[in-house]
């Protein structure tokens, strides 16, 4: 989904994280932001609340999606 | 001017960059600067609290108790004098100002010094996310006059090329002295500094700047819990005798 933003197309960032090594990494959220730069900065500031031993972001246009919800 | 002045100067500015950030914690462009501007000001606020925890083990804690009642005892930049009324002054503090302070950490951490070297190094990580912030709204465009002001300040902070800083640096307490520091900002920033004059005769050593002036009456009674008495109960005494 894209956002208008006023200086110009906004990208919407899923945010994965994880506590420990053992667990996998599970969506906590996502952000909005014009670059990865940026979103790098929103996601920290935004779900850093709890001590994760990582955090990644990726582009929602770039998840490959099999199917959607009612489509299988 | 002792290493412990320079960190105390670090640590006012941190304080002060901390509340600046945080007073735009609700008039950021968006909702995740606003989230961004918060948590950045309570990353500043917290290493000031690091800073002046390191003025003990340095042997020398150069607050006085002028603090108390003179706001120009503070050693904040002018930039924080005053609250921001235009993002662009956000954008340049955070860009340039904010990125100045963390270089001066990493020449600290760099330096000799153990206390420095073990205390500060987390705040590097913290600073990373900030610098991020900055520089891409940085590169999406500001207005000109914060940008010059940030820089000409941040280069003043640095210190004159035969000052205390030089000294610090050349005995080995920092690992960069003022034109390093001046270098690696540009660097990082992957930008020159605008050319910058500066009269160095006028400039204060301890508060390492060139301005007089001091921050605005509300946070300075805000810092010294003025404010808060301002809503605190009255007491037995205070209070109107009962019917």
């Amino acid at each position: 989904m894209k956002y208008q933003r006023v200086s110009g197309d906004a990208v919407e960032y899923e945010v994965f994280a994880r506590k420990t090594r053992v667990e996998p990494l599970h969506q906590v959220g996502s952000v909005v932001a014009p670059d990865d730069d940026l979103a790098m900065a929103y996601a920290r500031a935004t779900y850093d609340e709890e001590r994760w031993c990582e955090m990644a972001i990726v582009r929602k246009d770039d998840v490959i999606r099999l199917w959607s919800p009612g489509e299988a | 001017m002792s290493l412990s002045d320079l960190v105390l100067s670090l640590a006012d500015n941190k304080q002060m960059l901390g509340l600046r950030y945080a007073e735009w914690a609700t008039r950021a462009p968006s909702l995740e600067a606003d989230i961004a501007a918060a948590a950045m000001g309570l990353d500043d606020l917290g290493h000031s609290r690091v800073l002046y925890g390191c003025l003990e083990p340095l042997g020398v804690d150069p607050r006085g108790p002028e603090r108390e009642s003179d706001p120009a005892s503070l050693r904040n930049l002018a930039y924080f004098d005053d609250p921001w009324t235009e993002w662009s002054q956000f954008v340049a503090a955070n860009a340039i100002l904010d990125t100045a302070f963390t270089v001066m950490i990493e020449a600290c951490v760099g330096g000799s010094v153990d206390v420095l070297q073990q205390r500060l190094r987390k705040m590097l990580l913290e600073e990373r996310y900030h610098f991020l912030h900055g520089r891409s709204w940085l590169r999406s465009g500001i207005d000109t006059e914060p940008l010059l002001r940030a820089w000409r300040e941040a280069i003043e902070w640095f210190g004159p090329p035969d000052g205390e800083s030089a000294k610090l640096h050349r005995e080995g307490k920092l690992s960069l002295g003022p034109a390093e520091l001046r270098a690696r900002l540009e660097e990082r920033l992957e930008m020159k500094a605008p050319p910058v004059t500066s009269d160095w005769k006028g400039w204060d050593p301890i508060r390492r700047r060139a301005r007089p002036g001091s921050i605005d009456a509300h946070t300075f009674g805000m810092l010294r819990g003025l404010e808060e008495k301002k809503y605190a109960p009255p007491t037995a005494k205070q209070a109107a005798p009962r019917a």
